[in-house]
C-alpha cells in the first residue's frame, strides 16, 4: 500500500516541479516497474479492446486473489509453500460438483452425484471447505519449518492433483465436470463477460481489504515478527502455531474462493488446470512481484498475465512456434528479474 | 509539344486511376479467407497439436499453391489452447475477438474442446476438430463437429474384437487422462456387455515410468488378455517391454498410443504381435498414401498418421464449405454446408456429420505389430488386419 502512496506523493511531485522529479526518479525501480507493468496493461486494453481484454482481465483478477493470498502465507509469515494450488483445486471442485447440472448420459457408468445448487449457495461451501482442508492440513504442517516445509507442502499439491484425478465418482477423473452454474441474483444473471470480470474485481477488492487489515494489525505484526525471528517472538509469550494455522487458514479460504471463481467462470474443469507447474508458477508470481507486499502482489499478477498475453502478438514468429517460444521467452524474463532484483518488483524482503 | 506532354499526363493520370481501382477492388474480394486454429502446441497434448499444425498448413500451403479458394487465398491463425480449459478460453477469445474469426479448427485435447465449446456455441462460432475423441464432445452442441471418432467407438469395437478373438478373462491397465480413461471405459463396458470378465485394472497417473508391482499384480489375476489404454508413447512402450519381460506371453491388446514409433522403439522386439483397436489410414487409400509423402517431404517425419490425416482433411473440408459460401464470417452457411457434406479424403471415402456433428462414415480398424526386421519407416511398424467386427 505504501507504494500506492508513495506513487500519489510522486504524482504531486510531478505537478509542483517536473524537472527535478525527473532528477529524483531517474533511478527509481519501483516507481518504473509500476509505470511500464500499469501502462503495458493500460496500452494493451486501449489496442486490443472488447472481449479479449474482458478475458484478460478476468484472468488476471482470478491470479491476482491467488497471489494476494499466497503473499499473506509466504511473504508476511515468511511458510514457503509450494502447495497452494491444492486449495485452489479443493474450491474449484467444490463449486463444480455443487453446482454442475450436465448429466452425462454417453459414459456413465459409474454414478456421479448432481446437486445443482446455485453460485451463491455454493461458493461459502467451497470457501469452508478449503478452510477445513487447510485446518487439518495445517495443523500437521505446522510442526515443519522452512525447506522441509517446501517439500511437504508440495506432497500436498501431489495428493490434491491425484484426489481429483482418482476420485472418479465424485470427480468424474480426467473427464473433467462441466455446465457449472453462473452466479444469479434473482432475476440479475452475471452471464455475461463483462458482468462476471465486475463480479471478479469485486471479489479481488474484498480480498486486497481482508489482506490489508490482516497486515496492517497487530496480528500481522506478529506474523511479520515470526517470519524475522519465530524463537524470539515466542519467548514474549506468543503460540506462534496458533498465528501460523490461523493465517494458513485464512489464505487457504481466499485461494478457495479463487478456486470457486474459477470453475463458475470457465464453466468446465479438469485436473489439468491444478497440476503442481500452476502453483510454481503462482509462487513465482509472488515473488516476481515481491514478498509482503499486498501490492506487489497485484503488480505481480498483472505483470504475468500481460507477459503471457501480450506474448500473443508477436509479430514475425512462424505459426508453428509461437507457442514454446512464449514460454522460453515468459522462463528467460522470469531467471533475469530474479537475477537483478530478488526483491521483485516492489518487494522490502528477500527469501 | 506542351499540348502533347499535357496529353500524355493526362491519359497517365487516367491509366493510374482506372489501375488503382481495380487494384482497390481486387484487395477487397481477393483478400484471403480467415480461419482459427486451436491446437495444444506446448503443454500435455503437444505431440498432438504439433502433428495437427503442421498437417494443416501442409494443406493451405497446397491449396494456395493450387490457386487458392475461387482465387482468394486461406490464411490460418494459430493459437496455443494448451490442454485446459481455461488456456482454451483466452485463446479462443483472441481468435474471435481480436482476430474475428468465426471459425475455428481445433483443438487437439478434449479438456480444451470443452472448456471452449459452450462460448462458441452461444456465440455462434463454428469449432472443428480432427482429434478430440471425448464421447461429451457430441453433447457439446449445433456449432460443434468433429472428424476424429468419439473413445466410445474404439471401446465399442475393442469389446467386439476381444471377444471375437476368444478372449473371456480380461485385465486392463491404463493412464489416468481423459482420453485413455474413456477408452477403458467402454471397452469394459461392451466387453462385459458380451460375456466377458474383467479379473483385474489398473491405472497410473502421467508421470509414471516403473509399472512392475501393478503389472504383477494383474499377472497374478490370470487373465486371457492384457488391455493397455494409454495417453504417452512411452508408457504404453514400457508396459508392453515390462509385462514381457515378466514371463507374460499372452495377448496384448491396445488403443493407439502403444504402437506409436516412439513406443515401438522403446518396447522392441517385446511389441511384436501386439494388437491395436484404433482409425486407421487404409492402405488401399492411394490419397492417404500421398498425403503421408508430402507430410514426409515436407516435415522429414511422420508420426500419428490417422490423427494426421483428420487434422488436413479438415482444411480440405472447410476449404469446400467456403467455396459454397463464400464468407469466412459466415457461420451458419458454415456450418450448414457441414451437415450436408459428404467428403472422401485422407482418412476415409464418403464420410459425413450426423446431427450431433459427429462423423459416420469412418471405422476402426485392427492393426498387428510387426517383429523389429520388418518394421520400415513406411508401414510404421504394424500391419492393418481388417475392419474390426461389429455385433
Amino acid at each position: 500500500m505504501s507504494i500506492a502512496t508513495g506513487a500519489l506523493r510522486n504524482l504531486q511531485d510531478v505537478a509542483r516541479d517536473p524537472r527535478s522529479w525527473w532528477q529524483r526518479s531517474k533511478g527509481n525501480i519501483e516507481l518504473w516497474a509500476n509505470l511500464i507493468v500499469i501502462g503495458w496493461a493500460l496500452v494493451f486494453m486501449l489496442w486490443r479492446g472488447g472481449g479479449f481484454a474482458i478475458t484478460v482481465g478476468s484472468v488476471f483478477a482470478i491470479w491476482a486473489i491467488l497471489a494476494v493470498s499466497l503473499n499473506l502465507v509466504v511473504g508476511y509469515t515468511g511458510l514457503l509453500s509450494v502447495g497452494h494450488i491444492g486449495f485452489f483445486g479443493v474450491g474449484a471442485y467444490a463449486m463444480a460438483v455443487l453446482s454442475s447440472n450436465a448429466s452425462y448420459e454417453q459414459l456413465r457408468t459409474e454414478a456421479i452425484p448432481t446437486f445443482g445448487w446455485p453460485f451463491f449457495a455454493a461458493l461459502p461451501f467451497s470457501v469452508i471447505l478449503a478452510g477445513l482442508v487447510a485446518l487439518v492440513v495445517g495443523v500437521a504442517f505446522n510442526r515443519f519449518r522452512d525447506d522441509i516445509y517446501v517439500l511437504v507442502s508440495f506432497g500436498f499439491a501431489v495428493i490434491a492433483f491425484t484426489t481429483f484425478l482418482s476420485w472418479r465418482n465424485l470427480t468424474r477423473g480426467a473427464f473433467g465436470i462441466h455446465e457449472i452454474a453462473r452466479p444469479a441474483i434473482g432475476p440479475l444473471v452475471f452471464e455475461g463477460e463483462l458482468e462476471f470480470l465486475a463480479l471478479l474485481l469485486v471479489f479481488l477488492g474484498l480480498v486486497v481489504l481482508i489482506a490489508w487489515l490482516i497486515v496492517t494489525s497487530s496480528f500481522g505484526r506478529v506474523l511479520t515478527a515470526i517470519r524475522e525471528d519465530e524463537e524470539g517472538i515466542q519467548v514474549f509469550g506468543y503460540h506462534t502455531t496458533h498465528y501460523k494455522l490461523a493465517i494458513w487458514v485464512i489464505s487457504a479460504m481466499m485461494a478457495g474462493l479463487a478456486g470457486a471463481l474459477l470453475a463458475s467462470w470457465s464453466t468446465f474443469i479438469d485436473p489439468n488446470s491444478f497440476v503442481l507447474l500452476e502453483s510454481v508458477l503462482l509462487v513465482s508470481i509472488v515473488i516476481l512481484g515481491g514478498l509482503a507486499s499486498i501490492w506487489g502482489s497485484l503488480l505481480g499478477a498483472l505483470a504475468f498475465v500481460m507477459l503471457e498475453e501480450g506474448m500473443r502478438f508477436v509479430p514475425f514468429l512462424p505459426s508453428e512456434f509461437i507457442g514454446q517460444i512464449r514460454q522460453v521467452i515468459l522462463g528467460i524474463l522470469l531467471v533475469l528479474l530474479m537475477l537483478f532484483r530478488p526483491q521483485g518488483l516492489v518487494g522490502r524482503f528477500k527469501l | 509539344m506542351s499540348s502533347i506532354s499535357a496529353k500524355r499526363i493526362v491519359a497517365i493520370a487516367l491509366i493510374a486511376v482506372f489501375a488503382l481501382a481495380a487494384v482497390g477492388c481486387g484487395e477487397e474480394e481477393k483478400g484471403p479467407f480467415r480461419i482459427g486454429v486451436m491446437e495444444s502446441v506446448t503443454g500435455a497434448g503437444e505431440t498432438y497439436g504439433t502433428v495437427a499444425v503442421q498437417a494443416k498448413q501442409l494443406a493451405v500451403d497446397e491449396i494456395n499453391a493450387a490457386g487458392g479458394i475461387n482465387g482468394r487465398m486461406l490464411e490460418l491463425i494459430v493459437e496455443d489452447s494448451k490442454c485446459n480449459a481455461q488456456d482454451a478460453i483466452t485463446a479462443y477469445n483472441k481468435l474471435t475477438d481480436v482476430d474475428e474469426v468465426k471459425i475455428i479448427l481445433g483443438t487437439s485435447c478434449s479438456g480444451a474442446m470443452l472448456g471452449a465449446a459452450p462460448l462458441a456455441e452461444r456465440e455462434g462460432v463454428v469449432m472443428f476438430s480432427g482429434l478430440a475423441t471425448n464421447p461429451d464432445i457430441a453433447e457439446a452442441g449445433d456449432y460443434i463437429f468433429r472428424t476424429s471418432l468419439s473413445d466410445a467407438t474404439v471401446g465399442v469395437d475393442t469389446g467386439n474384437v476381444l471377444w471375437a478373438d476368444g478372449i473371456r478373462n480380461l485385465a486392463t491397465i491404463n493412464e489416468s487422462t481423459d482420453y485413455a480413461e474413456g477408452v477403458r471405459r467402454t471397452t469394459t463396458a461392451q466387453f462385459e456387455k458380451l460375456g466377458g470378465q474383467i479379473v483385474a485394472a489398473e491405472s497410473y497417473p502421467s508421470d509414471t515410468t516403473d509399472f512392475r508391482t501393478q503389472l504383477t499384480k494383474i499377472l497374478s489375476a490370470n487373465p486371457d488378455a492384457l488391455h493397455i489404454a494409454a495417453q504417452a508413447e512411452a508408457s504404453g512402450g514400457t508396459i508392453i517391454k515390462q509385462v514381457r519381460e515378466l514371463g507374460y506371453d499372452g495377448p496384448i491388446y491396445a488403443d493407439v498410443v502403444p504402437i506409436g514409433t516412439t513406443a515401438l522403439e522403446i518396447a522392441g522386439e517385446a511389441a511384436t504381435g501386439v494388437k491395436a483397436i484404433t482409425p486407421d489410414l487404409d492402405p488401399a487409400n492411394a490419397k492417404a498414401q500421398e498425403v503421408l509423402a508430402a507430410f514426409r517431404a515436407e516435415y522429414d517425419y511422420v508420426t500419428l498418421p490417422w490423427f494426421l490425416g483428420s487434422a488436413y482433411d479438415n482444411v480440405y473440408i472447410t476449404a469446400e464449405c467456403l467455396k459454397k459460401t463464400g464468407d469466412d464470417q459466415d457461420a451458419d452457411g458454415f456450418r450448414d454446408c457441414l451437415y450436408d457434406i459428404t467428403w472422401s479424403g485422407t482418412i476415409g471415402v464418403d464420410y459425413s456429420f450426423d446431427d450431433k456433428g459427429e462423423v459416420v462414415g469412418l471405422s476402426n480398424a485392427v492393426l498387428e505389430v510387426l517383429p523389429v526386421a520388418e518394421r520400415t519407416e513406411e508401414n510404421g511398424g504394424y500391419r492393418v488386419l481388417g475392419a474390426a467386427p461389429t455385433n
